[in-house]
Formats: C-alpha cells, structure tokens, sequence
C-alpha cells in the first residue's frame, strides 16, 4: 500500500504532536525548565495555528486531501470549515497554554501539563480532517484522554473527583462511540465516513436500520464530548475541580474537537435524511434549557461556565437538526463565535484567580464591583457576557445566534425554533446575573494582588478581539469560509 | 450617502464613547457629556431631515455568512416614524439635562439615552430583515441600564425587577421575531424587505410565520395579553427612557408589524386578523378600565400606552387603505401625546416626590401654569378630543375596522369596532378624572393659592413639553400633512399585498 504525503496539510497536527515528544525529551535533558515548557508549547501551538493560514486562502469550496489510498480515497480531508476548527482548536490551545505559563505549579508537574496540553490539541486538530474510522477514533480519544489527566494534576479532592467524574464519562462514552463505528462498519461495509457508503447501505432496509442505530450510537458517545443534556454530568463537577486554565481547556479545545468530530459523521449521515437528526434536535433541546435552569441557579464562578457550555453545546448542534446544506457551516460558527468569548471569560476568570486568590475568584459574588475595582477585566467580561447572550454591542454574538437558528427556521422545525428562542431569553437571564453583579456593590478580596502581565496582555487581546469582531464580523466568521 | 450613515451611527458612536470614557479614570463631567449628547442628536436630526429630502439608498454586502446586507433607505412609511424619532432624541436629551436621575454619572446616561435613539433610528432606516433584528437588539441593553440603574431611586428590588422584566419579555418577542424573519429569509433567497414581500409562501406557512411574528412583536407593541412589563417599567424608568420607550421602542413594535408581517404575509394577516384584532380591542377596554381605577399618574399613562396600541393594532390589522393609514398616523400622535405626557408626569413625579393620585394636592393651574397648560393638551389629546393629534388616529382605525378589508368577517369587524368606541369613551373618562384630581385639584375653594418659585416648568423643561404640546396640536389641526407623506407607500403596499 502506497500513501501520498502532504506535510504541509498535516503540520498543525504534527507540530503539536511532534512537540509534546519533544517537550518530554527536553524535561529529561534540562529538568530545571519548570515553566517555560509552558512558553514552548504556546509557540508550538501558535506555529502551528500559522500553519493553518495558508488553508484560509483557498477557496470555500474545495477540499483538499492527504494520505490518499491508491483507489483515490484519502485518510485525511481538509476543507474550508476543517482549516477554520483547526485553527481554532490551536489558537484556543495556545492561549491556555500561556494562561497556565505564569500560575507556580511545582517544576516537574508544568512538563507533563503542557505536553498533555500539547497532545491533546493534536488530537483536536487531527479529529477535524480524519476520515477513516480508525484514525478518527484515535484522534477523538487523543483529544480526550489528556484532558481526564490534566483535571488531575491540579491534585486536589476536588480535581479528583472531577478527574473520576470525567474518566468514567470517557470511558462509556468511548465504548458507545465504539459500538456505534463497529455497527457503521457493519451496516457500510466501509471503513471510511463518506456519504457514498451512506447511500449504498441506505438502500437495504436492513442495513439502514442499523446504520440508523449506528448513528444514534456515535451521537450519544459524542453528546458525552460535547457535554450535551443528559449526557453532561460530569461537566459542573470536572469544571469546579479543574483549575480555571484546565477548565477552560475542556470547554473551549475539546468541545471543538467533539463538534469536529459530529461533523465529520454529519456529512455522511446528512445523506440519510431526518430521522437520525432528530436526536440532535431533542438533545440540543433538552441540553440548553437544562444547561440554563442550573446556570440560575449557580453560585461558582468555575461550574457557571460548566452550564453555559451545556447550554451553548446546544446551541452549537442546533443547526444540525435541519437537514440543510449549511447547517455544518452554522454549527462551525456558532463554535468558533463560543469558543472566543469563552475563552475570554476564562482568560478574566485566571487572571482574579491568579490576582486575588482562587477562593474569591471562583466565587459568582466575589465579582461584585468589578467594574470600580478592574475596569479592564470588568470591560473583557462584559464583552464576553454580551456575546454570549448574543445582544449588542457584542454583535458577533447577535451573528452567531442568527446563524444556529437559520437552518432551524428555514428547515420549518418550529416547536425547535420557539425552544430556542425561549432559551434565547433564558440565556439573557443568566447571563444578566453576572453581568450585574460587575456593576453593584463592591466586594474586596482578602488578599488583592497585581495582575501577571501575561495575563494582562491575554485580557487586551482577548478584549480587543471582541470589538474588533463586532465592528467587522466576517473578519472572525471568514475562518469557516463564506 | 452619508447622511444615511451619520443618522443612525452619530448617536451610537457618541453613545459608546461616553459609555467608554465614564470607564476611565476620571469620569466624564456633566457639562461635556450633555453637549455631546446634544450635538449627536442634532447631528442625527439633521442627517435624518437630508435622508428625507434627498432620499438617497445604501446597498452593500455586509456579513454574507447570515445573508446581512447594509441596505438603507425611506419611504413615506418610515419618514414619519424617522423624523419623530429624531426629533423626540433631541428633546429627550434636552429634557434629560434638566432631571438627571441618580444611581450613575452623567455620561453614562446620556451615552445610554444615544444608543437607544441610535437603534430606534437604525431600524427605520435598514431594508434588511436581518439588520432590522441587529437594529431592534441594539436598544435592549442602554435601555436596560437606563431602568435598572437609572429608575426609580426608592426601591432598589422593583428596579432590578423591571429592568429585567423588560428585558427578558423583549429578548424573547425579538428572538420569535428573528425565527419568522430566518424563515421568511430562507424561502425567499433574501433577505432585503422588499425580496420578501414579493416572495408568497403558501398559505398555512403563511399563517404559522405570521402568528410566530405576531407573538413576537405583539410582546414589543405590546399587545394585550403580552403587555404585562409594559406599566411596570414604564413606573419605574426615568423620564427620559419613559419618553423614549414609549416615543421609539413602542413604534419599533408597530413598524415591524407593517414591514414583516402584512405586507409579505397577507393570507396569513387574514386568517389571523379577527383573533388579534379581538386581542386589540381587549387591550383598548383592559388599559382603559385600568387606567380609570390607576392611582399611580405615571402607571396610568403606561396602561393608557397599551390602550392607545391597541387602536394602532386594530387599524393595522383591518386590512384597508385607511385602516393602515390611520395606524401609522396613531403610531406618531401617540409618539408624541405618550412623550408630552411623560415628560408632564416624570415632572410631576419629581416635584412631588411620588405620583398617587390619592394624595391631596393644591391645584395644579394654581401652583404651575405652564405645566397645567400642557397636562390639558396631552390628556384632552389622549383621550382622542377633535382637534388633537388623538382624535384622527382613532376615528380612522374605527372607521377602517368598519368596512375590513379581503375576506374578513364584516359583522365582527364591525363588533370590534363598536367595542374600540366604547374604549374611546372609557378614554375620556380617565382623562377627566386625571384632569379633575391633578388640574382642578382636590382644594376646591380651599386657601388661596401661594405662588410657589419652583413650581413650574423652566428652560429645557419648558421649551421640552412646549413643543410636544405644539406638535399635539399641529397634528390634530392638519392631519392631512402627515396623512398624504405616508398614503404614497400605503397604497404601493395594498397594491402588492392585494396581489
């Protein structure tokens, strides 16, 4: 068997891939390094983001491919939605990386950290163009099993329980996800994701039952990645043990790598028509109002992102639900809209954290006043809250809402579209909660320290990016293509 | 061109920078934040009267992931609704510099007052059903500050609780909007007003997308039994948001249902029109019967709001050439009466220190001449006195719901409207008793009066509530001037939604 090679499609997979081996070896040559490793896996991680680049210059329709078998079937697709989750993921990679980089951990555990880190980015990045289904279930559970060891490291009774929490969720999840391929094998006769298998087994009522069943399997082991109601317990209790940059980590990198990983299923599946999307439509129901009712009710800081990213999973698989030529481009958009304003409240939420001590920083009240006593984190937050919610001035958030609903609409799923749209409200009302607490009575923290200027550059840039998105949209949605 | 730009990004620019540098060390003083307040909306009113004199069109590509496109222009529908939306921003932001609320700094305030004029003037001018969603949304949050920080100083709990009532019930009526308009948008290949309402959709979508909008916007109108965070935060909002909700965003409601629902979707406004017809005339006798037992003056004129819509509502919905036009006219005399009124009562509120109507009180023609003069207009012109700016809105709506238009049942038509009269004579009533307690006064024949120094209106308080009640009186005089700008489009629009 021959293969053709195109390293420059496969590098932001292999930068980070190759470069947590590498950070391994330079822990065993210098093991005074302690933080920096953490400074090299940002770099690597933004090269390889770089690396991206030249994939957002093709044009939005085509697709290019790697790792071709001789019949012309490649091993690794990458088209314009690939490029931009791609980018995300490493971007988003990188940015935890140098959220971690200033918070003291002792010197032997920040290796291992950034090279879990490291990994499990690649696997984000590989799960987007794989096309076969083994290599995506590696590179799914690459992207996933990193993170389980990550939540531990912070070794704490909490990380642990967090850290078990997660385990066990990836391990059924794993295994659903694995009978749910094996059944696809089953039903296509093909190892490869493509809607030509999907159309061959669809036309025996046999096996299109269980390619039916297959992909109710895939879907729910990937509901579990995506923190999706009801598969999400494990969100809230691996958010709150995790530390902030951790917890970021899972909601922003991995849930790309889970939607990367919907995708690749949902253009084969597409072919099928309605009745396997139905799922998503009840599941990203169900996730978004659960996902919202708990954020109400939801005192730390940690486990109220836990519920919104439950309730913008569903969001973010909303537009899955039509059968339309654009939902996978909605999804996507949806996603990287999410996962810039996440990251942005857990780049605020680290940098308190840091200042003032996690025990104040964790807590929803502690952000009382914010506004007087950090104007700029205060400024960040706000930005991020607004695009969340999806109300002006943050209009990149306004586009993202638009963008899940239009599938919705347009594929006349009513009773869909008026429980999104009741979460809409409901979201408001969530995120109003924190967002007036930064502008009420003042709350100081036992202890108030400076701002690391790492961090203090990350909540600029994360800042700025907000309004510069606002003002000029297509400059973020253009990663996804038009 | 760029007038087209500069009347809706002038306020909203300025608005943001003061929101902005109030978050600098040093906040921004009174006196710059109200001089550029000021000159913004003058900017804006002025950019506003070129774009209706010259009639320039905007049509550009803008975000081409979710189909928006920059498209501005007018027609004889949004040049009315355009320029008193303007002008109610200039005079808002003058009324606002002589009672400044608490609970924040200056520049905040007027920054917030700027952004809602902004968005109130963007969605009269966008072509665009995406961007009018983005234009509708921009109010939202300003408009949130501005009752939640900026209400009611005495009762910290009822403000939160206003603020967020009303900015949940709007989120929701937006987001159903947004789902009709993404459905529309997606049939149609467009998403450019008039795109979609040359495109049909057959007539059972019809019927669903209308009654998804109307739900929608009917929260923003509001419409009877969705008007409930109408009265509370009209109580509780300063003065100047009162005279801006009621001014702008009310309208915005009413302008959505002309531009979404009737003109691409007729079969289905026929279907549902008895229903919410019914639904408006309720709303007519509810807020009349309330307002009649109200002691709250500043309620009073929030439930008079929802009464008064609901005449707007039945003309819309009456299918007819007059009934349209007798809506739009209602739409801006009830701009300007609900405007003078508030800036009448927020006055009020203000010198007495609370507005129950229980509280005996000397009369007012006795203590504020200036303020009893305008009281009488606003209240005798909302109660729909001939004469006033009242008086032909209502007329017309009735007379329009008396022979409806397309298939629509003539005799319940014709029940409507007997009832909405009935409403209008409940109107008068509550504008006697209010004109009674307040004007006359409880003191009949009581001590003679004293002249009080501060009593009456001064300054920008005075010029303010004069001109409104100057434009009460124009419209009711001449209603034929507002009445032919707007008749051009309203027969274009019943020529293409009779196709």
């Amino acid at each position: 068997m021959r293969l053709s090679y195109h390293w420059m499609l496969l590098a932001p997979v292999l930068i980070p891939a190759g470069g947590s081996v590498l950070l391994l070896l330079l822990d065993a040559l210098l093991p005074r390094l302690g933080r920096t490793h953490w400074l090299i896996a940002a770099g690597l991680l933004l090269a390889g983001a770089a690396s991206c680049v030249p994939g957002l210059l093709v044009s939005a329709g085509t697709s290019r491919g790697t790792l071709c078998l001789a019949d012309g079937s490649c091993l690794y697709v990458l088209d314009r939605i690939g490029v931009g989750l791609q980018l995300t993921a490493l971007v988003s990679g990188g940015v935890i990386a140098l959220l971690a980089f200033p918070i003291r951990v002792p010197a032997e555990r920040a290796a291992v950290q950034a090279t879990l880190v490291l990994a499990a980015t690649s696997g984000a990045a590989g799960v987007v163009a794989a096309r076969d289904l083994g290599s995506w279930l590696v590179m799914l559970e690459l992207a996933t099993l990193p993170a389980i060891a990550l939540v531990a490291l912070r070794a704490r009774t909490a990380a642990v329980d967090g850290a078990l929490a997660l385990l066990t969720t990836s391990l059924v999840s794993f295994a659903i996800t694995v009978m749910g391929v094996a059944l696809w094998f089953a039903a296509t006769g093909s190892a490869f994701f493509t809607g030509a298998a999907v159309l061959h087994a669809a036309q025996s009522p046999d096996t299109h039952r269980i390619l039916v069943l297959a992909v109710v399997f895939i879907v729910a082991g990937l509901a579990f990645k995506l923190s999706l109601a009801p598969f999400h317990a494990w969100t809230p209790e691996a958010f709150g043990g995790a530390s902030a940059p951790v917890a970021g980590f899972l909601a922003v990198t991995s849930k790309v790598a889970a939607l990367a990983a919907l995708l690749v299923i949902f253009r084969g599946v597409i072919a099928l028509g309605t009745s396997a999307l139905v799922a998503i439509g009840v599941l990203a129901a169900f996730s978004m109002t659960l996902g919202n009712l708990m954020a109400l009710r939801e005192r730390s800081a940690l486990r109220f992102l836990a519920w919104s990213t439950v309730s913008q999973a569903g969001w973010v698989v909303l537009p899955l639900a039509a059968v339309s030529a654009r939902a996978d481009r909605s999804a996507a958009l949806y996603l990287v809209v999410y996962a810039v304003a996440t990251l942005v409240a857990f780049v605020v939420v680290t940098a308190l954290a840091h200042a003032d001590g996690r025990e104040h920083a964790t807590q929803l009240a502690s952000y009382g006043g914010l506004l007087r006593r950090r104007p700029l984190l205060a400024l960040a937050l706000t930005l991020a809250l607004l695009t969340l919610m999806g109300l002006p001035p943050a209009v990149i958030g306004l586009v993202a809402k638009v963008a899940a609903i239009g599938p919705v609409a347009g594929g006349r799923l009513w009773a869909l579209a008026i429980v999104a749209a009741i979460n809409a409200m409901l979201g408001v009302a969530v995120y109003l909660r924190w967002l007036r607490l930064l502008f009420g009575a003042r709350q100081e923290p036992e202890r108030a320290g400076a701002l690391h200027p790492v961090h203090r550059g990350l909540v600029i840039v994360g800042a700025g990016a907000l309004v510069v998105f606002s003002v000029v949209p297509q400059s973020l949605l253009q990663i996804v293509g038009r | 061109m760029t007038a087209l730009l500069v009347a809706p990004l002038a306020p909203v620019v300025a608005g943001l920078a003061l929101v902005v540098a109030d978050r600098g060390r040093r906040p921004v003083s009174r006196h710059t934040a109200y001089a550029v307040a000021l000159a913004a909306a003058l900017v804006a009113l002025l950019a506003s009267v070129l774009v209706v004199r010259d009639r320039p069109v905007l049509d550009r590509q803008w975000v081409p992931q979710i189909g928006m496109r920059l498209h501005l222009a007018v027609d004889g529908i949004s040049v009315p609704l355009l320029l008193m939306t303007a002008a109610v921003g200039v005079l808002v932001v003058v009324h606002a510099r002589h009672e400044e609320p608490e609970g924040g700094t200056p520049a905040t305030f007027f920054g917030c007052l700027l952004l809602v004029i902004g968005g109130g003037i963007a969605t009269f001018l966008v072509q665009d059903a995406i961007s009018f969603f983005l234009a509708f949304e921009v109010v939202l949050v300003p408009m949130w500050v501005l009752i939640g920080r900026f209400g009611d100083a005495r009762d910290p709990r009822e403000r939160a609780r206003a603020a967020n009532t009303f900015v949940l019930y709007t989120v929701l009526g937006s987001t159903l909007m947004l789902v009709g308009i993404l459905t529309m948008t997606f049939a149609a290949g467009t998403s450019d007003l008039a795109g979609i309402a040359a495109h049909r959709l057959p007539p059972g979508e019809q019927t669903a997308v209308a009654a998804i909008l109307l739900l929608g916007l009917g929260i923003k109108v509001p419409m009877w039994p969705l008007h409930s965070w109408l009265p509370r935060a009209h109580t509780i909002a300063p003065t100047a948001g009162s005279m801006l909700l009621a001014a702008v965003l009310l309208k915005m409601g009413t302008y959505g249902v002309l531009r979404l629902v009737i003109a691409p979707l007729p079969q289905g406004v026929e279907r549902l029109a008895p229903y919410v017809g019914t639904l408006a005339v309720i709303g007519i006798l509810w807020g009349g019967l309330v307002c009649l037992v109200e002691r709250n003056l500043k309620r009073l004129v929030a439930w008079s709001s929802v009464a008064h819509m609901g005449f707007v509502l039945l003309g819309l919905m009456s299918g007819t050439e007059i009934g349209i036009q007798a809506a739009l006219y209602a739409n801006i005399a009830h701009g300007v009466i609900s405007a003078l009124l508030f800036a009448v009562v927020g006055g009020l509120k203000h010198r007495w220190g609370g507005d129950d109507l229980q509280v005996v009180r000397r009369s007012l023609r006795d203590v504020s001449p200036r303020l009893s003069i305008v009281l009488v207009i606003g209240f005798t012109a909302s109660m729909g006195l001939p004469g006033l700016a009242g008086f032909w809105g209502e007329v017309l709506a009735i007379f329009g719901a008396w022979t409806p238009g397309g298939d629509r049942s003539t005799v319940w038509f014709r029940v409507l409207a007997a009832v909405a009269s009935i409403g209008a004579v409940v109107a008068a009533g509550y504008a006697l008793r209010v004109l009674r307690t307040v004007w006359q006064g409880a003191a009949e024949g009581g001590t003679p009066p004293v002249a009080e120094p501060d009593g009456d209106a001064r300054g920008g308080e005075w010029v303010v509530t004069a001109v409104l009640g100057a434009a009460a009186v124009a419209l009711g005089v001449a209603p034929i001037v507002l009445l032919h700008a707007t008749s051009g489009a309203v027969a274009h629009l019943m020529a293409v939604t009779g196709r």
